[in-house]
């Protein structure tokens, strides 16, 4: 008798394994991590802005969460899942465990102290992988579940400990990553690629960002790589990258910007890396055909929409793991569609209504807040911090730009770095104490002479400090920073009482309409040192007499803010008057 | 759209042997079962003589096909057998006299063609003519109906791999079979016909020289991908159309090119299918070929006949390909009308099976259009399951093939299947 065991077929397989899988992850990953410690570590140390040792820094940042992972599942198999010698080292080799702290070192702020990044790579493990039962039964991408818990309790830390600029950029660039630029409005070429080269940079990588997610060039290898091995569901990347495209292509031609503005959404912000690495990772992704495509758009529309309309420039992210929450119910729906496309029509119908309307909304809304700026004026960035606002502005000057960090301290400018300049009269500038001339009489900069022999440079440099005053003006105007005090009626008369954020302090004035129209203005309280110019200019009486067209009305000449924050006041409590009497 | 595989296919062992012969076992053992259904009137005795050809039971429901005895002798017992699903199923032993004794009405011959379509309809059924390409359905519910048939398609793909024998049986057989698709077109109207088969030179270059006489036969060329041979694929291959359940809806017959030559003895020879070709083949057999055997024969004596195993330990015996085949735990199983072959392998050493980890390969390979993954984790929500729709797995096994886990996620679906039928208080 010989001996026949029953097997369950078929009895011919395929060489995929899950070890393949991550083999293939390794290698696609792999130039990325190259390129990484090329650009981080090599980089600053070749410049002279490291010493030898910290060159390897960015090797550290990825190879210590790796293994804080591969530890933290280790003593998880062997206490919880009692697994001991062949079965360990098997269940170890095929279950993806370093990968959670491989891709936290990757996208993780580089200087985030290491201690947090290793609490976020056992974090990533135990929180996101572990306790939902371990490889393969995670809702969440474990790595964006550990980065979501190092950064929500240690954001202060994170930020303050440099973000995402290494030694080098930091002392170049001088800026935040080139997202956050976008956030303050649409941009220009010349506040969003230029600061950090040209676009062909942003496709190499050699701009700011986290160690993984900067060489769109290098993801978009990794993608052909993977797509070719057969290892990710590549319609996730495409169809998210696709949809960023085009409602960025959208909200840039409303904006008459060419086509480098949706290249540039598409190669900053970690969007490649997000979609090629983060968004396919297979547990969390659906594993239907026209699940992943409609999972791809709804990435691609969720960014847009953190991009422009939250404060937070890291959408990508942000979006993987809302998405991740709706993988069962789309798969549902591309399960049924795979018997009858007809299923899944209507989810594409609204996913496109959403990406047209959407795209169309954006593109308008900031069509219509772009400002009338100076042409050759550009806000490179603005950081607002308590009371000090931090700027980083260029302006065209005699030959070259001028570009220059300004520091609002409390209302007033407080100090105005040149980073960098390439007039060969700016000695001058400099001999005449011209810089500080500007900080000392920001409120009458009319008044300062040019300085003779540098006359373009001088007035370039006044129309900057001018331009950056109005930006800075136009954010205190904001109608956060109005509010009704007390609001009666006493007669014929209507009165407000209303307070109007300013140059130093708040404006409390008291409005009086007789009507339908302003009859008086009685100014409560001030703090502004120069508001005697505007009494003396019998300014109240102009605003009355104006009303109707108050844009018409020139500022007094040394208060430009206080000026502007009365008219703000005004423009604002007509409107709350006819909000509350439009009868 | 077809998706499949291309799988390396092992055909190479079997293909360009010669076709043995394995025609005089001792004792045939006739099991009594019709396609699934075991519930069989057994029609002759212990101690009575039965000729070649005879009828030894009857099935009882609907679907009446009769059972034959493949050698003329004596029935000497009744015993219960392996079945090529696994599970016993009783059989009649008939010890073999040698003789090859035709009953007398059997010897009577006629012209293939000579026949209306009623008497063809009868003739299949009475001779017992089932698919002999693995699924065993009576082949004449394909031609009785009302419905104008417009074309045939033969299925001579064979796309499962290590199976050559519908391809020995080309090269057997050739001119019979075209004989035979010429009558079939006759006497049922019917106007085209194509013979679906994979790019293999010699065999379409065999065919071709007798393709001459016939200009409604064609020869459509599939790609080499598994599962190809699969009626839907075919029928959309080809015909570039889908149908519900049938492809009678479309006045379609598909044929496996082995049930056509069955139709020729039948028509010819009156004679039932009591012998085929089937592949015995695997690294494990000594000599891998095709056998020309009697339905009934035990597939020990069979491999004793053609030399044998390589060895004796840790072998997998497999009844049917390997993609869709069982393993049986005793080589002592009997050949049936619908087995084309038999496998003998290395037993693999045992695979860890993890955990799902989602990649979604199951669902992009499924020809059945199934996300057998969303299967398996709706098992127990029988809402969620019936939605899914596990009820037309065809059990092609692609998704445990792809599957890098190396999940019985087949088994599954299969599971699945079940559940639904019997929510739907269907018997099958």
């Amino acid at each position: 008798m010989k001996d026949f065991h029953v097997k369950i077929g078929p009895f011919k397989k395929s060489d995929n394994s899950t070890r393949r899988t991550m083999v293939h992850l390794l290698i696609a990953l792999s130039p990325i991590i190259v390129f990484a410690f090329y650009k981080n570590g090599i980089i600053p140390y070749q410049k002279g802005y490291s010493n030898f040792l910290e060159m390897f820094f960015p090797i550290l940042f990825i190879l210590l969460p790796t293994l804080t992972s591969f530890i933290t599942e280790l003593l998880y198999s062997i206490i919880f899942l009692k697994k001991k010698n062949d079965a360990l080292k098997e269940y170890l080799s095929e279950s993806f465990s370093i990968f959670p702290g491989l891709f936290l070192g990757l996208i993780l702020p580089i200087n985030t102290p290491i201690s947090i990044v290793i609490l976020g790579a056992f974090l990533a493990t135990f929180v996101g992988k572990l306790l939902f039962g371990g490889f393969g039964n995670n809702i969440f991408n474990p790595a964006l579940i550990g980065r979501l818990l190092v950064v929500s309790s240690y954001a202060l830390v994170m930020s303050e400990s440099g973000g995402y600029l290494n030694a080098y950029e930091i002392d170049t660039i001088a800026s935040v990553t080139p997202l956050s630029n976008a956030v303050s409005g649409i941009g220009s070429y010349e506040t969003l690629i230029s600061p950090y080269g040209s676009l062909w940079d942003f496709f190499l990588g050699t701009i700011p960002g986290s160690l993984g997610e900067t060489s769109s060039a290098l993801c978009i290898l990794g993608f052909i790589y993977l797509t070719i091995t057969k290892v990710i569901k590549w319609k996730i990347p495409t169809t998210y990258i696709l949809t960023v495209f085009m409602m960025t292509y959208m909200i840039g031609s409303i904006n008459e910007l060419g086509v480098w503005y949706p290249l540039f959404q598409v190669f900053s912000g970690g969007l490649m890396f997000g979609a090629i690495f983060m968004a396919t990772d297979p547990v969390t992704s659906p594993t239907t055909p026209i699940g992943q495509i409609l999972y791809g758009i709804g990435l691609g529309i969720l960014t847009v929409i953190f991009r422009y309309l939250t404060p937070f420039p890291e959408g990508v992210l942000t979006s993987i793991l809302t998405m991740n929450m709706l993988v069962f119910i789309i798969d549902k729906i591309g399960a049924k569609a795979r018997f009858n496309f007809k299923q899944a029509l209507l989810p594409f119908l609204i996913m496109w209504f959403l990406i047209i309307g959407i795209g169309g909304f954006i593109g308008n809304h900031y069509q219509n807040q772009e400002p009338n700026v100076d042409p050759d004026f550009n806000i490179i960035s603005k950081e607002i911090r308590d009371n000090q606002t931090t700027y980083v502005v260029t302006q065209k000057g005699y030959s070259g730009i001028l570009k220059a960090s300004i520091l609002f301290d409390k209302g007033v400018i407080a100090s105005i770095d040149i980073i960098s300049q390439n007039d060969s009269f700016f000695q001058k500038i400099e001999d005449n104490n011209y810089i500080n001339k500007l900080i000392e009489d920001a409120q009458r900069l009319e008044n300062i002479d040019a300085v003779s022999g540098a006359t373009i440079t001088s007035n370039a440099l006044k129309q900057m400090v001018i331009n950056t005053l109005n930006d800075y003006n136009r954010d205190m105007a904001n109608e956060q920073n109005f509010s009704v005090l007390d609001h009666y009626i006493e007669g014929d008369n209507t009165i407000y009482e209303v307070s109007q954020k300013s140059f130093q302090g708040n404006l409390q004035l008291r409005i009086v309409f007789q009507d339908n129209i302003i009859s008086s203005i009685t100014v409560i309280k001030c703090e502004d040192s120069y508001f005697n110019l505007i009494i003396n200019d019998d300014y109240i009486q102009k605003i009355i007499t104006n009303q109707q067209k108050l844009d018409e009305l020139d500022v007094v000449s040394g208060a430009t803010i206080s000026s502007n924050s009365l008219k703000q006041a005004i423009t604002n409590t007509k409107k709350e008057y006819q909000k509350d009497y439009a009868k | 759209m077809i998706v499949g595989k291309k799988i390396e296919d092992g055909k190479e062992l079997t293909k360009t042997k010669k076709l043995g012969f394995f025609t005089r076992p001792k004792y045939v053992y006739i099991p009594l079962i019709c396609q699934s259904d075991r519930d069989i009137t057994t029609i002759v005795k212990k101690g009575e003589y039965v000729y070649k050809g005879s009828i030894v039971g009857k099935r009882k429901g609907a679907y009446r096909l009769p059972i034959y005895s493949s050698v003329s002798g004596t029935v000497v017992d009744f015993v219960e057998k392996k079945h090529i699903d696994g599970s016993l199923v009783k059989c009649v032993v008939i010890e073999n006299d040698f003789k090859e004794k035709l009953e007398e009405k059997q010897a009577v011959r006629k012209s293939i063609n000579d026949y209306s379509k009623q008497e063809f309809i009868k003739r299949l059924q009475e001779c017992g003519i089932v698919g002999m390409g693995g699924s065993g359905f009576p082949t004449y519910l394909k031609y009785n109906t009302s419905k104008k048939l417009r074309t045939l398609i033969v299925d001579a793909v064979e796309c499962e791999p290590y199976i050559t024998a519908d391809v020995s049986l080309i090269k057997e057989k050739c001119e019979e079979i075209l004989e035979a698709i010429d009558a079939i077109m006759e006497i049922n109207g019917i106007k085209e016909c194509f013979i679906g088969i994979k790019k293999d030179s010699k065999i379409i270059e065999l065919l071709e020289n007798y393709l001459g006489t016939y200009p409604k036969i064609k020869i459509a060329i599939v790609p080499n991908i598994y599962p190809m041979g699969w009626e839907r694929y075919l029928v959309k291959y080809v015909k570039k159309t889908n149908y519900k359940l049938l492809p009678l809806e479309k006045g379609i017959v598909v044929n496996n090119i082995s049930t056509i030559y069955a139709i020729y003895e039948a028509l010819k020879y009156n004679k039932p299918i009591i012998e085929r070709i089937v592949t015995f083949t695997g690294e494990m057999l000594k000599s891998p070929q095709n056998v020309y055997v009697k339905v009934g024969t035990s597939v020990r004596d069979v491999i004793e006949f053609i030399g044998g195993y390589k060895r004796n330990k840790d072998v997998v015996i497999i009844a049917g390909g390997p993609m869709m085949g069982k393993s049986i735990d005793d080589d002592d199983f009997v050949v049936t009308a619908n087995l084309n072959c038999v496998v003998v392998m290395k037993e693999q050493k045992k695979e860890e099976v993890l955990n799902c980890f989602r990649c979604g390969k199951c669902v992009s390979i499924c020809p059945s259009r199934l996300s057998p993954v969303l299967i398996k984790d709706s098992l127990k929500n029988i809402d969620n399951l019936k939605e899914l729709r596990p009820e037309k797995c065809i059990e092609c096994g692609l998704c445990s093939f792809v599957c890098p886990s190396k999940i019985n996620i087949r088994g599954c679906v299969i599971e699945g299947k079940r559940k639904v039928f019997k929510e739907r208080g269907d018997t099958k």
